[in-house]
């Protein structure tokens, strides 16, 4: 492969990822951090780079769950209306939903390291071209292999990436496979840029027995890690949309955990008229015994 | 050294120990998750703080909240809902105690006998086990349950299918009924208002219709624990085992540790037999191995974890079927949305069934509003409308089975939770060889090798296959005769909850890994007491009862094949669980 060709698919792939849309012209890193050329990123400016680069990464993500959020339980929001199904009512972003993911991978999912950190490594390094053809953006060629160092030296040595930007990162490449054009647009993550049928679509890649994406990531592994980490996916693609669509049901924005009280009304509680006064020690819903028969024998 | 070592204090474990314990045994109980003693200064209720997988009260992990879950690997998408702590998986189970039906042991001989999975039998009677139901059902105890809106609206459903009632506590044949449940009737105001402060125990007594089963009871505020309405082992089991002195004359009460995780069964040869000698577990708090022996061993890890300790201990596994044979009841589920009222979700998450042997059965299942958004997206057939993941099976139901979600869940609830009703599709499914338990590739935890769950879901046997079709139909056609007006099939991924048969006892030495007594086969001296033990998936009767009534039969077998002593089960009379003697020991025990 040559250099131009390696260069035009870490373009791609970075892009996709929805770094370049944070990066540059509007975003979140400036250009100028990128200056210092490739070579001497090595050294001096790299460590100070990943420190920028890692709160974009968490933006980004952020960005991503939104979109997912909001496929699970639309509402009155942008990203509601992006996806083409807006509501009155309120809906993930009302519920927090976006934060109770977070919180969740970040914190909570034991996914073991030796898993993390090859599929971080997966994301660096892999899925260099997959012959989409991108619109181009306004990064140079320098500032580009800069970007991609400081990614790798984070990605592949960070001990504690947090799981959201590897789930963000698969996401949004989903996306940019179902719509290439999703790789520009408002917002960060091209996955939030979708609307519902294209992101049900990127869903179906991800829980589809033959995702090619799947077989690409499963390259990245040793055995037998390899064969686990394709069901792992498949499992993934069904718990983002279940564990989503939970949480956004749930008291998660409203529980003071201090007081194990509600401060409010979940949205969970509003779209479906559960308890309407609150919690209860009871309800007086007891009709009698079916047939009038309180036991049975043999 | 101790005379018997229980691993595990959830459904099954809790049962050998009091029976033992009421024996006069020395009995120690290692459980590797919490105890919450103090229910109402640790739970609330609420769904999240509740049920969250990964960080919830109920959850598969040690005490301590900010700590990760015990990561299980399954490589399909689907989902083992198991508890750690002291009750187990029950502390979130509704209680339904129906027996399994006679066409699964190995003298049945009505003219359906071949619809089952004969392959894979009970190694004994019905009958044989009959004493032992009617012990458990006596202590949990068992009652016929209350019925509340949502049952009426599914009994109204179940007398347009032709079906008759069910009046005995033996199934039959095809017919619908209140369940049998492990939980007290209402009494007093329980039931009959929502003023909380006429819900006070023992003004109300029994079932407060709150609707919080999947969260836990600790209802009628003020009662005894021994006297919550449901029995969840930590209601029932547990404190009789805690008690057994004041209830049990030379009875000796079991010591209980929890945040104990057993990481290795140890083993001794000894007259040319290999036997348990006793097991090493691992403090979750301070990390601190320990290590005691005993006379008899225990397991009562649950379906997952069994295979995972006889794995990492090293034991023999001679014909390959430790973890072989995992049944799940392949469940599905199925929505009806009505104009009216339903009821859902008040009173116990469920209190009436429809049982249709040889296929399988229904029941009616409320939910609060988040793990309805759960069941009604987990599904193996895509997003309704989008994509049918290579499934979407038609039927009786409207349009292609599929995740009900976004803006289309949102709709649906917009109308009131209480206007939905819900059937859960529960399958007679068959002992499969490749549904089972490995030794995950992952990495290790501090408790050793992973397990990983292995589903072959989309290629079950045709009976198997044929029977959830059958069963799914039936869930449509009783919501319409309801009076539904709209059905929604999911076509769930599996939801791995009613968990059996992964170290089953079986006729054949070439496909059990336990003999009949449950003890097994490659190591003397060690017995299996759970849901894993039993020969099969019962049909698909909930699996509480009989594991209940077997591990009451496995301790009457370990008291006569280790310990010189009688069976009492048919000599003696048992007592329940919620015995006002359990009561106040509980009570100057603090608990
Ligand atoms: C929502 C829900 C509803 C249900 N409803 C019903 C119902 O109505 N009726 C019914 O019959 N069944 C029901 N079930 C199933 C029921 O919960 C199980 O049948 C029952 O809990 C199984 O008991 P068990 O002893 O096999 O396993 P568990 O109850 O899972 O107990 C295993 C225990 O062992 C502990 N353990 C595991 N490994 C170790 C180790 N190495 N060292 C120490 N301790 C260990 C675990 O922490 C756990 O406490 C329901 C389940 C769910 C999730
Ligand atoms: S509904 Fe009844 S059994 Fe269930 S938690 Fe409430 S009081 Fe307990």
């Amino acid at each position: 492969m040559s250099n131009s060709t390696v260069a035009l698919g870490r373009r791609a792939f970075l892009a996709r990822l929805g770094l370049l849309g944070a990066v540059g012209a509007g975003g979140l890193l400036s250009r100028g951090a990128l200056a210092a050329p490739a070579a001497n990123a090595q050294t001096d400016a790299l460590p100070g780079l990943v420190a920028l680069l890692r709160p974009v990464l968490a933006e980004l993500a952020r960005d991503t769950l939104n979109g997912l959020s909001v496929f699970a339980l639309p509402g009155p929001d942008p990203y509601s209306a992006a996806q083409g199904t807006p509501s009155d009512t309120p809906g993930a972003m009302e519920a927090r939903t976006t934060d109770f993911l977070i919180e969740a991978l970040d914190n909570f999912v034991p996914f073991p390291d030796q898993l993390a950190r090859p599929a971080g490594a997966a994301l660096a390094t892999g899925l260099a071209d997959t012959g989409i053809e991108l619109p181009g953006t306004d990064l140079l060629p320098g500032e580009l292999a800069t970007l991609d160092k400081a990614l790798a030296a984070l990605l592949e040595n960070d001990a504690t990436l947090p799981l959201s930007f590897p789930i963000s990162g698969l996401l949004n490449l989903l996306a940019t496979q179902v719509n290439p054009l999703a790789v520009n647009g408002p917002f960060l993550s091209p996955f939030a840029r979708l609307n519902y049928a294209e992101k049900a679509r990127a869903f179906e890649l991800l829980e589809g027995p033959d995702s090619d994406l799947v077989a690409l990531l499963d390259v990245q592994f040793p055995e037998p890690l390899k064969a686990s980490v394709s069901g792992l996916l498949k499992f993934v693609g069904g718990a983002l949309i279940e564990f989503a669509s939970f949480g956004s049901y749930t008291e998660y924005a409203v529980f003071d955990r201090g007081t194990r009280q509600l401060t409010g009304r979940p949205v969970g509680w509003q779209l479906t008229g559960y308890q309407p006064d609150g919690p209860v020690e009871g309800w007086d819903d007891f009709i009698g015994y079916y047939q009038g028969r309180t036991e049975v024998h043999d | 050294m101790r005379d018997v070592i229980v691993i595990g204090a959830g459904g099954g474990g809790p049962v050998v120990a009091k029976e033992l314990a009421a024996r006069g045994l020395d009995v120690l109980v290692l459980e590797a998750g919490p105890r919450h003693a103090r229910p109402r200064e640790q739970w609330t209720s609420f769904e999240n703080d509740a049920n969250n997988p990964l960080s919830g009260y109920f959850r598969l992990g040690p005490t301590d909240r900010s700590k990760p879950a015990w990561f299980r690997e399954w490589s399909q998408n689907s989902f083992v809902w198991q508890l750690s702590g002291v009750g187990g998986t029950t502390q979130h189970f509704y209680g339904n105690y129906p027996r399994a039906y006679p066409g699964v042991f190995n003298d049945y001989d009505k003219p359906d006998r071949a619809e089952y999975d004969i392959n894979h039998r009970f190694p004994f009677s019905y009958g044989e086990l009959v004493p032992y139901f009617e012990w458990v059902e006596a202590t949990a105890p068992v009652m016929t349950a209350a019925m509340g809106t949502k049952e009426a609206v599914f009994f109204r459903g179940c007398e347009t299918l032709g079906l008759p009632v069910q009046t005995t506590k033996t199934t039959h044949g095809p017919s619908y009924r209140p369940q049998e449940n492990a939980i007290l009737q209402p009494g007093g105001n329980a039931g009959r208002t929502t003023d909380t402060n006429l819900l006070t125990y023992p003004n109300a007594t029994g079932c407060t219709f709150c609707g919080y089963c999947f969260q836990g009871c600790m209802r009628p505020v003020g009662a005894p624990r021994n006297q919550f309405a449901k029995r969840s082992t930590d209601n029932s089991y547990v404190p009789m085992a805690l008690t057994a002195d004041v209830w049990a004359p030379g009875g000796r009460p079991v010591e209980l540790i929890t945040d104990a995780y057993v990481t290795r069964i140890h083993t001794e040869r000894r007259a040319g037999a290999l036997r348990a000698s006793g097991v090493t577990w691992r403090d979750n708090v301070s990390g601190a191995e320990h290590r005691e022996d005993a006379k008899v061993v225990v397991m009562a890890g649950g379906c997952t974890e069994n295979p995972r300790l006889w794995f990492n201990s090293g034991l023999p596994n001679p014909n390959d079927w430790v973890g072989r044979g995992y049944t799940d009841h392949f469940f599905d589920w199925v929505i009806g949305s009505f104009d009216d009222y339903t009821g859902n979700p008040k009173g116990v998450g469920s209190s009436a069934r429809l049982d249709f042997p040889p296929y399988g059965g229904l029941e009616n299942v409320g939910l609060p509003p988040a793990l309805n958004a759960f069941a009604t997206t987990l599904s193996d057939s895509g997003i309704r409308g989008q994509y049918a993941n290579g499934r979407g099976p038609s039927g009786p139901w409207d349009g292609p089975a599929g995740r009900v979600m976004g803006p289309e869940l949102k709709e649906l609830v917009a109308g009131g939770l209480d206007r939905l009703l819900c059937v859960l599709v529960i399958t007679d499914d068959d002992v499969e060889a490749d549904n089972r338990v490995v030794t995950s590739a992952l990495p290790a935890d501090e408790n050793g090798p992973i397990p990983k769950v292995t589903f072959r879901h989309r290629s079950r046997t045709a009976r198997t296959t044929r029977n959830r079709e059958f069963m799914a139909g039936k869930a449509a056609q009783l919501l319409r005769g309801a009076g539904a007006k709209k059905v929604f099939r999911i076509d769930w991924a599996p939801l791995i909850l009613h968990v059996q048969s992964s170290m089953r006892m079986g006729e054949s030495e070439q496909n059990s890994v336990l003999d009949p007594n449950a003890e097994s086969r490659a190591v003397k001296g060690l017995f299996i007491a759970d849901n894993s033990a039993l020969a099969n998936g019962l049909g698909g009767p909930n699996p509480t009862l009989t594991t209940q009534a077997l591990a009451t039969r496995t301790a009457e077998k370990i008291f006569q094949l280790h310990f010189g002593g009688d069976p009492w089960v048919r000599a003696e009379s048992p007592v329940v669980s919620t015995d006002p003697r359990i009561s106040v020991r509980l009570g100057e025990l603090g608990l």
